[in-house]
């Protein structure tokens, strides 16, 4: 496999974009992200789309070719990748896997989502489609009735709750507060997130990740054309996708997601690296419950104590493992499709040193991206040259 | 009590709670077994806004349960509980919509 540089990001600011179209906000991302790269367009090899419900929210499909049309690509392989949530990070690890096996030396990897304009009913419904409808969702089951599942069977295994959720919620509005992509940042107090309407007991309004529109966009490169590129490149050190069960009763566990446990244990393996010199990550929290639950399968904190740790502080920016300095999906916002590009987009920032969140002497980041019950997972590990 | 229609494999035995076209395990042909609704209740939780096609159900009590059977399902509690410790005793009380509904047996 050929050594693959992330060459140049792109993306709007997550949050509601009113009248643009999915497509003007994939172009808008992917043209910044060519741009600054420094490569001529007619260099792109192949495009990959990460997109979740286009078609049920939109009635746009083909979004792919629309894209490489709008940008005025060659007449090169296009293709929409659809894994749930993790559409986005699915779209990236095919751009990086079509330059590490050789088929081309530069891809673009674009993710892209409009939800604000559908009514709350709609949207859920159509983030349904992400549950196994024979199974699990003949019972009126939902991505937040999931967490709160979790969420619920986690605070009895390990005597936490609303003050551990809660601490989850303030860092990652906190965060966002002072990122300027991000939808909803903000400084809470616990009485106020206590205060707001049960979604899905235990969860509340401020445990959900907001409904959002966006893009973002990378270009990749293969390594040997460093010299050519005007943006500082960072290395992917590892790129890794995985399936889980697509069906509840299919996990061991519900406080655990299979797919990231092996996506994070193989990405580990390919970058050489231990979970603890990661400096920064950026992951999948759809919900405060996901954050706790996540950084344990990942291998970052211990099994069962990432509750603590996100009440003692020790996941913010200045923490001993900061996790979702970008605001995260509570408050960056998750337009479902870019969400795994978007946080390459804020990985990369990071290991130039360039984060308004910055992590001091970012070398290695890693982000993950989770699909619908945990049925489909990617990990990448982003390093600085140097490291 | 009441029962709940689960699946076998012929091949090899393995359990599944379904719908599905084949054995994962070994890709044998599936035959349904009825089971006893009895199990425990390995968590719950409430769904207040529902997606447009269960609107009319209202708030409603979404419960996993391990039932005694071996097989792991989906389904709903009857009635929404001010308390329900997890591990508690449930058993089926009947089925709406395919839905199958448990009961606390406290």
């Amino acid at each position: 496999m050929r050594r693959v540089l992330v060459a140049g990001i792109g993306s709007t600011p997550f949050g509601r974009h009113g009248d643009a179209t999915i497509t003007s906000l994939a172009l808008h991302a992917a043209g910044a992200a060519i741009a600054e790269s420094g490569l001529d367009r007619a260099r792109i090899g192949s495009l990959y789309l990460g997109n979740f419900i286009a078609g049920p929210l939109t009635g746009q499909e083909v979004l792919a070719g629309l894209v490489a049309d709008g940008l005025g690509l060659a007449q090169i392989p296009c293709t929409k990748v659809e894994g749930a949530c993790a559409s986005g990070g699915i779209a990236f690890r095919h751009a990086y896997l079509a330059i590490a096996t050789g088929l081309c030396d530069v891809a673009i990897a674009v993710g892209a989502e409009k939800m604000s304009h559908a009514d709350t009913a709609s949207v859920t419904a159509a983030l349904n489609c992400a549950m196994d409808n024979a199974a699990d969702g003949v019972s009126g089951l939902t991505f937040p009735g999931l967490f709160g599942l979790a969420a619920r069977l986690y605070g009895e295994r390990y005597g936490v709750g609303r003050a551990e959720l809660s601490a989850v919620v303030r860092k990652n509005k906190g965060n966002g507060l002072r990122n300027p992509l991000a939808q909803m940042g903000a400084t809470l107090r616990d009485e106020e997130i206590e205060a707001s309407p049960q979604i899905c007991d235990p969860l509340r309004l401020y445990d959900c990740c907001p409904v959002s529109d966006g893009a973002a966009a990378v270009v990749l490169a293969a390594a040997d054309l460093h010299a050519e590129l005007t943006a500082q490149p960072v290395e992917v050190a590892a790129s890794v996708q995985t399936r889980g069960s697509p069906r509840i009763g299919g996990h061991r566990d519900l406080c655990s997601f299979d797919a990231t446990v092996s996506a994070a244990r193989q990405a580990f393996a390919t970058a050489g690296i231990e979970p603890r010199m990661v400096d920064l990550v950026e992951l999948h929290d759809c919900f405060s419950i996901a954050e706790i639950i996540d950084a344990e399968d990942l291998g970052l904190i211990p099994r069962g104590e990432s509750a603590a740790w996100a009440r003692e502080g020790r996941t913010g920016v200045g923490g001993d493992r900061p996790i979702n300095p970008s605001g995260g999906l509570l408050a960056k916002g998750h337009p479902v499709g870019a969400t795994g590009i978007g946080q390459i987009y804020e990985t990369v920032l990071q290991l130039r040193g360039a984060h308004p969140n910055q992590v001091r002497d970012a070398a290695f980041g890693l982000t993950h991206n989770l699909g619908g019950t945990g049925v489909a997972c990617t990990v990448n590990i982003l390093k600085r040259l140097d490291a | 009590m009441a029962a709940l229609s689960i699946l076998t494999c012929s091949a090899c035995g393995r359990l599944d709670a379904g719908p599905r076209d084949m054995c994962p395990a070994c890709a044998g042909a599936l035959t349904s077994m009825p089971v006893e609704g009895a199990g425990t209740l390995v968590s719950w939780t409430v769904i207040r806004r529902p997606p447009k096609s269960f609107r009319e159900h209202g708030a409603y009590c979404i419960a996993i349960v391990d039932l005694d059977a071996g097989v792991r399902i989906t389904g709903r509690l009857r009635n929404t509980p001010a308390h329900a410790a997890l591990g508690e005793r449930v058993s089926l009380v009947g089925c709406q919509d395919r839905i199958p509904v448990f009961a606390l047996d406290r």
